[in-house]
């Protein structure tokens, strides 16, 4: 397979490289006294990136229609989103503590995509040959990349409060830390994201029923993929509730955007598994 | 959104986990006596709102109208109970804490929703739940979002949203988002339930040039109900169109994959995991293997050959008749399509065939050529390339020993019938095989997976049905598409069925729905008023805390 990548696909197999660099460069940057390290960090992610945009946009050229019709191809489209957005986070945060998450799971993505393989460029049904199609995905992955990087952050919370490593390294100013040398709040950072998230996840949401409303004539059908993408935004809403009431910052919101982007993965790649899947008109061929 | 939104807010000196919103750190903040009164409140409410939509449900049966009316009553009362009852029940409906809980129950109700299939014949829950069957059926989970416990939810939820909004009245600037969501909510809500309850979707019928439609057949769940409801104007199809896209010729490379069937048995099937160009370039395959095509014959034939060999073969001509070139063994003849000229080759002295006026007789051994008329025979020396009757034959040229053989040609550059000389590379040995896309068959390869080459079918691309409606004097022609619908006079009609074995036939939908333009209007209020709740409102929480005078008299 990887012969078949490097062959057929160099532009993948460099970008999924990149990312994993990303990983151990930004790894590199927890621990290095060095600038230089956490930029040459920095470089691999925005290389990657970067080339993924390339690959993104060379598919929509191949296939003369949006880039994210199949599993494969939205693999690809989200792992963009999340690696720019990533990169947008680290200069307004100057921050490079999230780095090592955020190129796993981007280099994640595109393993996964890799491992599915369903590289066959289809046609794209009438039924999704709509003005809706493109705003309704770019704004739904735009607001996926962003819960996940909350989620990223989350995760660091709670580690940081379980390992004095991490602690020392959310504190502390490194090249591959802290830049601005003031501790990070992380519950702010993960709030700012869910609530980015959250504005992206409504608007798509919302899309995505005028959009069923010019199909079918129904805003609402039930169908379990409408029903899993409000369940997210049921959870993501209730987190931002929840965040009014007493005794649910810090840790206890940190499990719920965990749980909040368990159900936004779920609702993207799990569809499948759902005893009503046959009924739905969302779930991925190739999932 | 810009780049303000994203920006973090005002970076201050905490710590990485805030100290002051852990329990532990708080113990009074998790747990004051008015928080542990809006749980118990929050939690009975919502008991009582099941258990009530659970009981109520023996008699009242799901249904469209029973959500509404069932929500929406019970709505009313919530409002008015935590309007006039005094205590804590206003501020707990209005509260954060019960909002998230009803949220939270909502989700499960919208999970259940994907678990169990809806509306669905008794007999089906049976067959595939077993021994849960009588409880989802029991308890009506088989329609549950228009049942009674979801509409018990969906009222205190409604209420919820009704009294947080009242409580941010008067409006400030500070507020404004806050209130304009919620009553977006409330507008779409509203909408949803006037476009449910009031709505009335149908089908129509249409052929070509067929009767003008007046009328459709109600529907519900996709299911005709009996009824027929009238159009208020006519409809008639002048045209419909099925839009195909263009197909083309590929090389599939294919792998087996385990999938579940209809029966949820894990099978397993062929499935297409990439394909190719099909040009010469030698492309690797997922297994490590490697392939190319050797040739491509867009429009494959056959063509004959004939090449000279030392022993066991027989004499050959070459003759060209009309322009075309023709091998012929000994005693083979050839004519031209209107039978008036015959060329006929023999190693001895051939015979001219019967019925031709004019005929070439070739004999090898002696290397002459006879031209056989009515008026009688010439004879002349063979002359390989020399030109006879005026240009008309010309032997090209004479082997003594040669042997027919064939090889793979293409008779135009059009892709009539294409045809590949596929070459794979399986462990470093070479396989060629002739791959023809009119009768593609699977080259199996050794590690798995096996290449097609294949013609991708015409899919569809559009339906397009071209129609005229007519009401009085208005009259529209538009084409109804996919995505595209026509409105007309309070009705809307959708594409949404073809039968391709009758092209003059489109099965149109048409939608009644007085609830739109309240959904979109509360669409749009929720996405400015959650904009502004999040992006604004923050700007002016920070005015007020700049305008605010610094000091011990301010910290208090």
């Amino acid at each position: 397979m990887l012969q078949y990548v490097l062959a057929e696909h160099p532009a993948f197999a460099a970008t999924t490289g990149l990312y994993g660099a990303a990983v151990a460069l930004y790894a590199a940057a927890w621990i290095s006294t060095k600038r230089l390290v956490g930029r040459v960090a920095t470089a691999a992610m925005a290389a990657a990136v970067a080339i993924n945009l390339f690959l993104v946009l060379y598919r929509a050229y191949e296939a003369g229609r949006e880039p994210f019709k199949s599993l494969f191809e939205s693999l690809v489209f989200l792992a963009l989103c999340f690696g720019l957005l990533y990169l947008v986070m680290e200069g307004l945060y100057k921050t490079r503590i999230f780095g090592v998450l955020a190129a796993i799971f981007t280099s994640g993505l595109m393993v996964y995509a890799l491992a599915k393989w369903d590289a066959e460029i289809v046609k794209m049904p009438p039924a999704l040959r709509s003005p809706w199609f493109m705003p309704h995905v770019l704004v739904y992955f735009v607001g996926y990349a962003a819960v996940a990087f909350a989620t990223v952050v989350a995760l660091v919370q709670l580690l940081a409060a379980r390992s004095p490593a991490v602690h020392r390294l959310v504190t502390n100013a490194r090249a591959g830390t802290v830049l601005t040398g003031k501790a990070l709040d992380l519950d702010q950072i993960a709030y700012d994201s869910i609530r980015f998230g959250f504005v992206l996840l409504t608007l798509g949401l919302l899309i995505g029923s005028v959009w069923a409303k010019s199909a079918w004539g129904d805003f609402w059908v039930w169908d379990p993929k409408e029903n899993w993408s409000l369940v997210t935004w049921l959870v993501y809403a209730a987190y931002l509730h929840l965040r009014k009431v007493k005794g649910w910052r810090g840790e206890r919101a940190a499990w719920l955007a965990i749980v909040g982007f368990a159900v936004v993965m779920f609702t993207y790649l799990g569809m499948g598994i759902l005893p009503t899947a046959e009924e739905s008109a969302h779930v991925y061929s190739g999932s | 959104m810009g780049g303000t939104p994203l920006a973090p807010g005002p970076r201050t000196e905490v710590s990485y986990v805030n100290s002051t919103s852990t329990p532990a750190a708080n113990p009074a903040a998790a747990g004051g006596p008015s928080a542990q009164r809006d749980s118990r409140l929050t939690a009975l409410l919502i008991v009582i709102a099941l258990l009530a939509g659970a009981v109520l449900q023996i008699w009242v049966p799901p249904g469209r109208w029973t959500a509404i009316v069932g929500a929406g009553l019970a709505s009313w009362v919530v409002v008015a109970l935590a309007v006039f009852v005094p205590g804590r029940l206003r501020q707990t409906v209005a509260g954060f804490r019960f909002t998230s809980t009803l949220l939270i129950g909502l989700a499960v109700f919208a999970i259940l929703g994907t678990l169990i299939l809806q509306g669905k014949p008794e007999a089906l829950y049976r067959a595939r739940y077993g021994a849960v069957a009588p409880v989802i059926i029991g308890l009506r989970l088989d329609d549950i979002f228009h049942g009674l416990p979801f509409a018990g939810l969906m009222a205190l939820f409604g209420a919820a949203v009704m009294m947080s909004a009242s409580l941010r009245w008067p409006l400030r600037g500070r507020n404004l988002g806050f209130f304009v969501a919620h009553v977006g909510l409330l507008t779409s809500l509203g909408g949803a339930a006037a476009s449910s309850g009031l709505g009335i979707r149908g089908r129509i019928d249409l052929h070509a040039g067929g009767d003008v439609a007046r009328e459709l057949v109600v529907t519900k769940g996709g299911i005709a109900t009996g009824e027929i409801a009238p159009l208020g104007f006519d409809l008639k199809l002048d045209k419909f169109d099925l839009v195909l896209y263009e197909s083309e010729y590929r090389v599939g490379y294919y792998e087996k994959a385990r999938v579940r069937d209809e029966d949820g048995n894990v099978v397993e099937q062929w499935r297409l995991k990439t394909s190719f160009d099909p040009d010469t370039t030698k492309h690797r395959l997922p297994g490590g293997d490697s392939f190319r095509l050797e040739a491509v014959y867009p429009d494959f034939q056959l063509v004959p050959q004939v090449s000279p060999v030392a022993q066991g073969g027989s004499p050959a001509l070459q003759a060209v008749v009309d322009g075309k070139a023709r091998w012929l063994m000994d005693g083979e003849s050839v004519q031209t399509g209107d039978g008036r000229l015959a060329v006929a080759f023999g190693w001895g002295s051939p015979a001219a065939p019967e019925g031709v006026l004019t005929a070439v007789l070739v004999s090898g051994a002696a290397r002459q050529v006879t031209i056989h008329t009515s008026d009688g025979d010439a004879t002349q020396p063979l002359r390989e390339g020399a030109p006879l009757l005026g240009g008309a034959v010309k032997i090209a040229s004479l082997l003594p020993s040669a042997q027919r053989s064939s090889s793979y040609g293409t008779a135009s550059a059009e892709w009539r019938n294409p045809a590949a000389s596929l070459e794979t590379m399986e462990g470093g040995y070479p396989r060629r095989e002739l791959v023809l896309a009119s009768r593609p068959r699977a080259v199996m390869l050794a590690r798995g997976g096996a290449l097609v080459f294949e013609k991708r079918d015409q899919e569809a691309k559009a339906f397009l049905s071209h129609v005229t409606a007519t009401r009085g004097d208005d009259v529209v022609n538009a084409t109804v598409a996919v995505n595209d619908p026509l409105s007309f006079h309070g009705w809307t009609l959708y594409q949404v069925n073809y039968n391709p074995k009758d092209p003059t036939y489109s099965g149109i939908e048409a939608v009644y729905d007085p609830g739109v333009p309240f959904v979109f209007l509360g669409f749009a209020l929720i996405c400015l008023g959650v904009f502004h709740m999040f992006y604004i409102a923050p700007r002016f929480a920070a005015g007020v805390k700049r305008d605010q005078p610094a000091g011990p008299a301010a910290a208090a």
